[in-house]
């Protein structure tokens, strides 16, 4: 396919007089591990709110597969192929981890939700292929640690079989074991399913052996990219994280 | 539509419910086949809001807009204008499905309080409207009464608010089941992951006002038509509304099966109280009841026999 998968061309969102993100500029291939990273507050979250439609822009383009999606819903990037996660898991709190991945699996057709039933091992499949256990499809959210909740985002993020996910703080509340199954479980699905990723995290020495080219931003605007390498011997990345 | 093991024996459960029902008029007199027959409508209309407010969490504190709306256009085109019962029942529902795509609307941008507070608004207009807009129509704060039946007598009214009750139940308990159900479910639990996860969540919301809309123009139509008169006053006072969330909430909501409990649990306790308490002093008592059971049992009724049923299974192995 020419060109880039996903394309964010001048994209700006202001709050009042807060510019969030400031004419962002960028591409990321298929098959691309793009890292986004920048201190808090740098727009990291807002950009990816902005790429899933949760927010409106004050300006700019969205283009997917080289289609303008800037004015497309929510539902329908997703079913393009664009997904995420958040930054605080977001499951449904009173479903098990199968019902979650079930809803991930339902389609956008009210007439197949109401005819056709769930397909429970399927459900468990997708669960298993994320590292969870066959006990563990039925338990609640609640009963879940940290590493399992954004595994369980993983799960349903799967269910929509996206081309490019969007990982907000993937590592962010992790141990060590469980940072390093969540980096081996992004290298597998990458390698098996072909998946584009935008990394965003603070975690900058779990993000370093996942990615392709990083793009620091600052102040809602890009202040480097590169490689890992060349951006954190950046001076003006150095600035942004550590001041002058 | 595929039915699980589970489903079908729970379909076991509602048969059996229907036969009893059916069963009872030949050992009742009519004065308990008539407090049944409230307890039907109530359902419908507790059923109606559990599958809007139980499943999405987009409270309603305005149903009786939407029953107002099956009633009144069912009494006015029956009673105004002649219009046969089999036209203007079916009339009525059609503009509570349109009355509920109104009610739809504020759901495009609010929920929580702000949403309850809107639907509420929307009971008061719907009220005053009645009152003031035509009254030569609408009756104005009389209403209309001498209204046609369906059928006479208990027995018989007995018979149609139980079976189009049943109807209406078995079918949104099947309903809720299905994936759609476990997709408006988590609507109420979060709305923007559902977005994120690819489900326009305007469809779901929009299928769910709609079919509850419908559940209550078909209760607020043959209900008039049992008590052969409407008025505003009867029909959007806040009393009724009350009684409808806590037979609701007390039976178990997001559960269908709950809803028809409360009911009659609610009405029955109403009646069987008048005795002893006639006057109003009944709605604290019952408020006082419901309290209770809320902090004690948050879940409902349901809960309670659902936890007994599965404590005997258990205890049975």
């Amino acid at each position: 396919m020419a060109g880039p998968l996903l394309e964010v061309r001048d994209l700006r969102k202001s709050f009042g007089g807060i510019h969030a993100v400031q004419g962002l500029s960028f591409g990321v291939d298929e098959g691309e591990t793009l890292g986004l990273i920048g201190p808090n507050g740098a727009g990291k979250t807002t950009v990816f709110n902005l790429i899933m439609a949760e927010l409106k822009p004050t300006g700019g383009e969205i283009w997917f597969r080289g289609e303008n999606i800037t004015r497309v819903p929510t539902h329908e990037r997703v079913k393009r192929g664009i997904a995420r996660t958040y930054q605080v898991p977001q499951p449904f709190g009173e479903m098990s981890v199968g019902a979650n991945i079930r809803v991930g699996m339902a389609p956008d057709d009210l007439w197949k939700l109401v005819t056709e039933g769930a397909d429970h091992a399927a459900e468990a499949e997708i669960g298993r292929s994320v590292g969870f256990s066959d006990e563990q499809i039925d338990t609640l959210p609640s009963e879940l640690a940290m590493g399992d909740l954004r595994r369980l985002e993983m799960a349903r993020n799967v269910a929509v079989s996206p081309a490019l996910l969007l990982l907000d703080e993937v590592f962010a509340g992790l141990t060590l074991r469980e940072i390093a199954h969540i980096s081996e479980l992004l290298v597998e699905k990458k390698r098996k399913d072909g998946l584009t990723y935008i990394i965003v995290s603070h975690d900058l020495r779990a993000l370093a052996p996942l990615v392709d080219r990083v793009i620091v931003m600052s102040f809602g605007a890009a202040i480097a990219q590169g490689t890992f390498d060349e951006v954190v011997r950046d001076a003006a990345v150095r600035e942004a994280y550590l001041g002058q | 539509m595929s039915i699980d093991r589970e489903t079908k024996r729970y379909l076991v459960w509602w048969l059996a419910f229907g036969v009893l029902m059916c069963l009872l008029p030949l050992g009742v007199g009519p004065g308990t086949l008539r407090i049944l027959i409230f307890a039907h409508f109530l359902a419908m209309f507790a059923m109606s809001w559990d599958f809007l407010s139980g499943r999405t969490g987009y409270i309603s504190f305005g149903h009786p807009f939407l029953i107002g709306i099956g009633g009144y256009t069912t009494a006015i085109l029956s009673f105004r204008f002649g219009v046969p019962l089999y036209f203007s029942i079916p009339a009525a529902v059609v503009a509570t499905m349109v009355g509920g795509t109104l009610f739809f609307l504020p759901a495009l941008r609010i929920r929580g309080t702000y949403f309850a507070l809107v639907t509420l608004a929307f009971m008061e207009i719907l009220y005053q409207l009645t009152k003031v807009v035509a009254p030569k129509v609408t009756g104005g704060t009389r209403g209309i009464s001498g209204l046609e039946s369906i059928v006479t007598g208990a027995v018989n009214n007995y018979y149609l608010s139980f079976g189009i009750m049943f109807a209406i139940g078995v079918v949104l308990w099947l309903l809720i089941r299905t994936r759609l159900g476990v997709a408006l479910s988590a609507i109420r639990m979060n709305e923007e992951a559902v977005r994120s996860t690819g489900h326009s969540t305007t469809k779901l919301k929009l299928f769910a006002f709609m079919v509850s809309a419908a559940v209550s123009g078909v209760g607020g139509a043959f209900y008039v038509h049992y008590i052969g008169s409407i008025a505003p006053r009867g029909m959007f006072e806040i009393n009724f509304l009350f009684t409808i969330l806590v037979a609701a909430l007390l039976g178990g909501a997001e559960t269908i099966i709950g809803p028809i409990m409360g009911a009659y649990f609610l009405t029955v306790l109403l009646e069987y109280l008048r005795p002893v308490m006639p006057g109003m002093e009944r709605y604290l008592l019952y408020g006082g009841i419901a309290l209770v059971l809320y902090v004690v049992r948050p879940a409902g009724i349901y809960s309670l026999i659902a936890d007994a049923g599965r404590k005997m299974q258990e205890w049975r192995r």
